[in-house]
């Protein structure tokens, strides 16, 4: 029993893995530079600049490790979603429901210092090729770095809490299952599902409406000084903290307008009905890649706006104008790739909980079988699945993400210019083509390994009785 | 020229079916050169002892699974010869299914739950059809809970939706497995009195495999299976002698 515990964790451990890994490497890097630059220190501010790098990698790192505890709560959910008879059967043995849920936070705990530690070889390890290579180029000189650092140890600490914590927050739904569930039939959708969440959604409004009334104190306060921007950042935390609380209210909307453009194949329709017919699922599958999309949107939207106002200011200037552009690209260009991760890490939770829950729709799948879809039918339905999912997931991310960085942008440039005015939001096509290319590639790789498996489920599982 | 099982009068036939899981000194016959026909119109009862592979014989009849040796027809089709594809689209048109675990889609309510054979066939349904599927429903009692969704019916209120979905299409012949299985004494009666109803005034064929009495004592024929034979083709009986008769079966094993 134990193996099979830890088979359908497997999602956890390579997102705890991930977000160690990047932490590792980040602060691995962060402290080579360091190294480098004050071998060479003839001003004396490297102090200065380490400081600048350890709060860039900080902000990183906080921005990867929240996504992937977002993601870690989703994963956890969907698997206690595929134990449910399981774990009835434990409670109806006379397992407390306290104890089955500290069982899952404790694997939760396994998994965090399981990815942690992998993290930190995997991230050291190529933050060491990346010098050796460095090295072997010119690029920087041989500094003699040190690879055994304790301040390794707080990414991947915060990697353990996280996935810790996000175990028990996802195992929350442990204690509705009822003992009475390991007999007689199983109906998959567990009316929980649709139970009412008064509570969170109040929440959510109170979240969504005071993140949304200091949005707009920030752009108000941007028009006088450049401080609006950190009211600003106030308000899209909470507002989209709001969004991320209510998403299974968010989502489904979203999820039927890109059902419709699915098509009406009776597979378009049953994949369209399947992601809005469970708005815990389909929001529990989608928001992760929501958040990544959102924040490299607002980050490259925002940075856009600023490169295009510098460089419209410097326009006059032909030399300025290119002293100023070309480090500004490197540096946009680089910090997008570091937010870029968290969108990959979310990615990754999406195939994961996409997988899982055609797993876990067997009996489902081999009923269509059984009641005539053909095998190519079953493929372009869960294909289609997951293309609406990914599309929604995008769009809502895409959309949000402009909106959060046109409001940042309007708070931090407003009153660059010594007077009020309107920042017209710049659009980084190329880094909007990058998501759409990589949500095509993702609607893929999500469903390849569902689809192969959903197409061996024999019609007659259907009928058997478990 | 041959003679086609409709000649005869049946809607589904096998002859001289087996099929065995495994070789060598671990070989299980689940059916052991099994010929039977089931007629038009009827209600047929499968009954047997666990392992007396009844299962099996359904699922083979129905397309699901395909036998060691032996042939089977539906009407006139002979579905040991069918690739999966064709199959597929044999039970969309041509079997009905009933399971003990009612198995409908969660995602879809009632409504779409019964429309989704045609459906899978990627087809709009005729005048003559939703006149059908209305009567089925209200036949049902139904008609109130179009808009709900599986988990906020009762467990006979799903059989009653799945015993419509499998009917809708007017299928050449329905299997239900063990369909009061998972239902109170009374709600299985009503069950079992509904697919009665729609094989005598809608001349639908059905199989039942069942080893409850009860369940088959509503059926026109009985076929009763033991160690993968047929030992004893029946007409309507009482609960009363098909228990007896499960007895003495029991008692001779």
């Amino acid at each position: 029993m134990m193996r099979s515990r830890f088979r359908d964790q497997v999602p956890t451990l390579l997102v705890a893995t991930l977000a160690g890994t990047f932490g590792a490497f980040l602060l691995q890097v962060i402290g080579l530079l360091e190294a480098v630059i004050s071998a060479d220190d003839v001003a004396g501010s490297s102090g200065t600049v380490a400081l600048m790098l350890a709060i860039v990698a900080t902000v990183f790192i906080v921005i990867a490790v929240y996504v992937s505890a977002i993601v870690t709560a989703n994963t956890v959910s969907t698997v206690v979603a595929g134990r449910t008879r399981l774990i009835a059967l434990l409670r109806l043995i006379g397992s407390s429901a306290r104890a089955q849920r500290a069982e899952i936070a404790r694997e939760g705990l396994v998994i965090g210092l399981a990815g942690a530690a992998l993290g930190i070889l995997l991230g050291s390890g190529l933050a060491f090729a990346l010098e050796r290579v460095a090295v072997a180029t010119g690029t920087i000189p041989e500094v003699g770095f040190d690879y055994v650092t304790p301040s390794v140890l707080l990414p991947a600490a915060a990697v353990v809490l996280t996935t810790w914590l996000a175990s028990w927050v996802g195992s929350r739904r442990v204690l509705r299952v009822r003992p009475i569930e390991a007999i007689g039939n199983a109906n998959e959708a567990a009316r929980d599902e649709l139970v009412a969440r008064r509570g969170r959604h109040g929440v959510a409004l109170a979240f969504v409406i005071v993140g949304a009334l200091l949005l707009a104190l920030g752009v108000v306060v941007g028009l006088a000084s450049p401080l609006g921007v950190f009211i600003g950042l106030v308000g899209g935390i909470l507002s989209f903290t709001g969004i991320v609380l209510a998403a299974h209210v968010v989502m489904p909307p979203v999820l039927r307008l890109v059902g419709r453009v699915l098509g009406g194949s009776p597979a378009a329709r049953l994949a369209a009905e399947n992601a809005v017919r469970n708005p815990e699922r389909s929001s529990r599958t989608t928001i992760g890649l929501v958040i990544g999309v959102t924040l490299v949107t607002t980050f490259s939207v925002t940075m856009q706006s600023y490169r295009e106002l510098l460089l419209a200011a410097a326009a006059d200037r032909p030399g300025m104008e290119q002293a100023i552009d070309e480090p500004l690209t490197i540096t946009i260009s680089i910090f997008t790739v570091l937010i870029g991760f968290s969108a990959v890490i979310a990615a990754i939770g999406m195939v994961n909980t996409l997988s899982l829950s055609v797993l876990q729709r067997t009996r489902e799948l081999g009923l269509l079988r059984a009641l005539g879809f053909d095998r190519a039918q079953l493929r372009l339905m869960i294909v289609a699945e997951s293309a609406a999912l990914t599309v929604a997931a995008t769009l809502t991310g895409l959309v949000l993400g402009f909106a959060y960085g046109w409001a940042g942008a309007q708070a931090l440039l407003g009153s660059i210019q010594g007077e009020p005015r309107l920042v017209v939001p710049a659009v980084p096509w190329a880094v909007f083509g990058v998501i759409l290319v990589a949500a095509a590639l993702l609607t893929i790789a999500a469903s390849v390994a569902p689809a192969r498996r959903a197409m061996r489920v024999s019609p007659v599982v259907a009928l058997a009785v478990d | 020229m041959q003679i086609q099982p409709s000649d005869l009068g049946l809607i589904a036939r096998v002859a001289g079916l087996g099929k065995r899981y495994g070789d060598g000194a671990g070989t299980v016959t689940a059916l052991d050169d099994v010929s039977l026909g089931l007629r038009r119109g009827e209600f047929t009862a499968i009954m047997g002892p666990s392992g007396s592979g009844k299962s099996t014989l359904m699922h083979i009849m129905a397309g699901l699974d395909s036998p060691t040796s032996g042939r089977a027809w539906l009407g006139d089709t002979e579905i040991t010869e069918l690739s999966d594809s064709a199959l597929t689209v044999l039970r969309r048109r041509r079997v009905g299914f009933v399971f003990q675990s009612f198995n409908l889609v969660p995602t879809l309510d009632v409504r779409a739950n019964v429309m989704l054979p045609f459906e899978l066939d990627g087809r709009a349904t005729t005048i003559e059809e939703r006149a059908w599927i209305d009567e089925l429903v209200a036949t049902l009692g139904l008609t109130a809970r179009l808009r709900h969704r599986p988990h906020e019916l009762s467990g006979g209120q799903q059989q009653r939706v799945a015993i419509a979905r499998a009917l809708a299409t007017r299928p050449d012949l329905v299997f239900a497995d063990e369909p009061t299985g998972n239902l109170d004494s009374r709600t299985g009666r009503e069950v079992l009195g509904l697919l009665a109803a729609a094989s005598a005034s809608a001349g639908q064929s059905i199989a039942m495999v069942t080893h409850d009495p009860i369940a088959a004592s509503h059926a026109d024929r009985i076929l009763f299976l033991a160690d993968g034979r047929i030992v004893r083709d029946a007409p309507r009986s009482t609960p009363e002698e098909i228990s007896a008769f499960m007895l003495s079966m029991e008692s001779a094993a």
